[in-house]
């Protein structure tokens, strides 16, 4: 079937893509090319491009200790943050399923951060946890659990498990709301019938929601891993990597060695390093999902 | 289980995770309304003992917050417009037309989406700085924030609209070739206004991704009467000694508020969207 007078534009589908793609290509595209050339070439801080020098800089960045440490804290940060959100998520896409009330503002609620932007509310943090007359050294020394303040933002050891409870916090939103409409389209007869069947609900969580669910729940890891991997804001912002370069995820490593050390070389090899991961880690799932369908 | 105790129960369980998400909002707006001297009194307390509503006064010439609002508005909404301008022709071929390779622009939009803005900062600022615009370059301009943002809602614009398009019955619009209309007359009649429901919430989720990015305007924008309200909030923050903490809470609060209502009001929408383009 097809419309009074022009049948024969077969090119049509792809005029209307083609701004898409040419914008994409330019944008996205053209600025990828060029780390691939930083990355192989000799390049002076200002930017410069001196020569190439072939795997040069991937040697520099192997043998960087910043970057390995860098590199397994992004792991570390990764599967914590995609693991904490997921472990969270599950069981308060359940509750927020249930029919109780006040159901409407809970979920307002645990939504909220969504809108608020990740540099934004990592200050709002930043000053919560705010050594001196920040409220959460405040309220943990009135309920006598803290002695003295804890200067959370000035240790590594405190400041990267806050920063990793904060990416937890900002993810549970997107991940509910994928989970809530998988368990959408799980028909509630099912559960009638299970019950009736004489099944409890912790095996028709395990045999019926979970399998399920399953799509789902991979969907919403995939997209968390990827973003997650190329968080920057909340590091950045709260303690741009230090104290002692002991909070740098690779992100805001390279963003330090592109916009502060002046070593744009090596900057352009840590984004590729991110970039083969984050390939890596996608295909794995495909390849997974293919499997399974 | 009866209500009263499955409600009591629910919120049992999720109250842990409520009081987190709160907690910042509490202490943006318990700080935002404190006089200076509370601010830096011990212990702490949640509730000022006088409401400084002269924070946000001394915060608008501080930050500069009507420039930097101006900037945020100007550049969500021009990145808005140029995304969806793009968008819905493409998703429009995507969701009605017959195309061969439309699998692979649809895994081409996805690697669009994994080559992530943080992870290009260094060629995206060369690009910018490389291209002649007014008398200087793309870079430090908001035209060239405004490109970059409109390019990476390419995918997500096309993905969520593509989905909505494919719920909007073909027949309408076969019923308006029958009757004698051209492609592009059964497109403007009767497909669009069908389809401006979703053309709203795709703006408004990618209005709000503008408002609220940070990585590629710190990289992009230098001079300080072209920065966005997010920047100026951080820069307010960041290397200080001391730092004013009400007024920066006063224009955290400012620039936050608005987005929020707005994302809230839209949330259910936003749920259908979602989830329509996730089981496709």
């Amino acid at each position: 079937m097809s419309p009074a007078g022009n049948h024969r534009w077969a090119a049509l589908p792809w005029l209307l893509i083609a701004p898409s793609l040419i914008m994409a290509i330019g944008v996205i595209g053209y600025p990828f090319y060029e780390i691939i050339r930083l990355a192989v070439s000799d390049v002076s801080r200002f930017g410069q491009i001196r020569g190439f020098n072939g795997w040069d800089n991937f040697a520099r960045v192997a043998s960087d200790p910043i970057f390995v440490d860098a590199l397994v804290r992004t792991l570390v940060w990764t599967i914590t943050v995609v693991g904490g959100t997921i472990l969270l998520s599950i069981p308060v896409a359940l509750v927020l399923r249930e029919d109780f009330w006040g159901r409407g503002l809970a979920r307002t609620i645990i939504m909220l951060p969504w809108s608020i932007a990740l540099s934004m509310a990592a200050i709002v943090w930043l000053w919560a946890f705010n050594a001196d007359y920040g409220m959460i050294n405040a309220t943990l020394r009135q309920w006598g659990i803290l002695a003295a303040p804890l200067q959370w933002m000035a240790r590594p050891e405190t400041a990267f498990p806050v920063e990793v409870g904060i990416g937890i916090i900002v993810s549970i939103p997107f991940t509910v709301t994928i989970l809530l409409g998988g368990l959408s389209s799980i028909p509630g007869d099912l559960y009638e019938a299970a019950r009736i069947d004489g099944a409890r609900p912790w095996q028709s969580f395990l045999y019926m929601t979970l399998p399920m669910l399953g799509p789902f729940l991979n969907i919403a890891i995939v997209l968390n891993i990827i973003h997650v991997f190329n968080s920057f804001s909340i590091i950045w912002v709260m303690t741009q990597g230090g104290p002692d370069n002991r909070t740098h995820i690779l992100v805001t490593y390279l963003y330090e060695l592109s916009f502060y050390l002046g070593r744009p070389g090596p900057a352009a090899v840590v984004s590729l390093v991110v970039l083969a991961i984050v390939f890596s880690a996608t295909a794995a799932y495909m390849w997974l999902r293919e499997r399974d369908a | 289980m009866k209500r009263p105790l499955r409600s009591a129960l629910s919120w049992a369980v999720l109250s842990p995770l409520i009081l987190t998400t709160l907690l910042p909002f509490a202490v943006m707006i318990s700080t935002a309304l404190k006089p200076h001297e509370e601010v830096l009194a011990y212990p702490p307390t949640w509730f000022p003992r006088r409401i400084a509503w002269e924070n946000f006064a001394e915060m608008w010439t501080s930050v500069g917050f009507g420039q930097a609002a101006y900037n945020s508005v100007l550049i969500a909404v021009a990145s808005t417009l140029l995304a969806l301008l793009i968008a819905v022709p493409a998703a429009y071929a995507m969701s009605r037309l017959d195309m061969r390779g439309k699998a692979a622009y649809r895994q081409f939009l996805l690697i669009t989406q994994m080559l992530s803005p943080i992870l290009l900062v260094l060629g995206l600022f060369r690009m910018a700085a490389s291209i002649p615009f007014a008398d200087g370059t793309l870079a430090d301009t908001r035209t060239g924030v405004i490109i970059v943002y409109a390019t990476y809602h390419l995918a997500f614009a096309i993905w969520m609209l593509a989905s909505y398009f494919t719920t909007i019955p073909g027949e309408l619009e076969e019923a308006a070739w029958i009757d004698g209309a051209t492609r592009a007359q059964a497109v403007t009649r009767v497909f669009l206004p069908l389809a401006l429901p979703a053309i709203a919430v795709t703006g408004i989720v990618t209005f709000v991704a503008s408002w609220n990015e940070f990585t590629v305007a710190l990289t992009l924008l230098r001079d300080p009467s072209r920065l966005t309200l997010p920047l100026k909030v951080v820069n307010l923050v960041a290397g200080r000694y001391s730092v004013e903490w009400n007024q920066v809470m006063a224009a955290t609060l400012l620039a936050t508020l608005p987005v929020a209502i707005v994302f809230t009001l839209l949330q259910r929408y936003l749920v259908t969207g979602l989830t329509l383009g996730a089981v496709k």
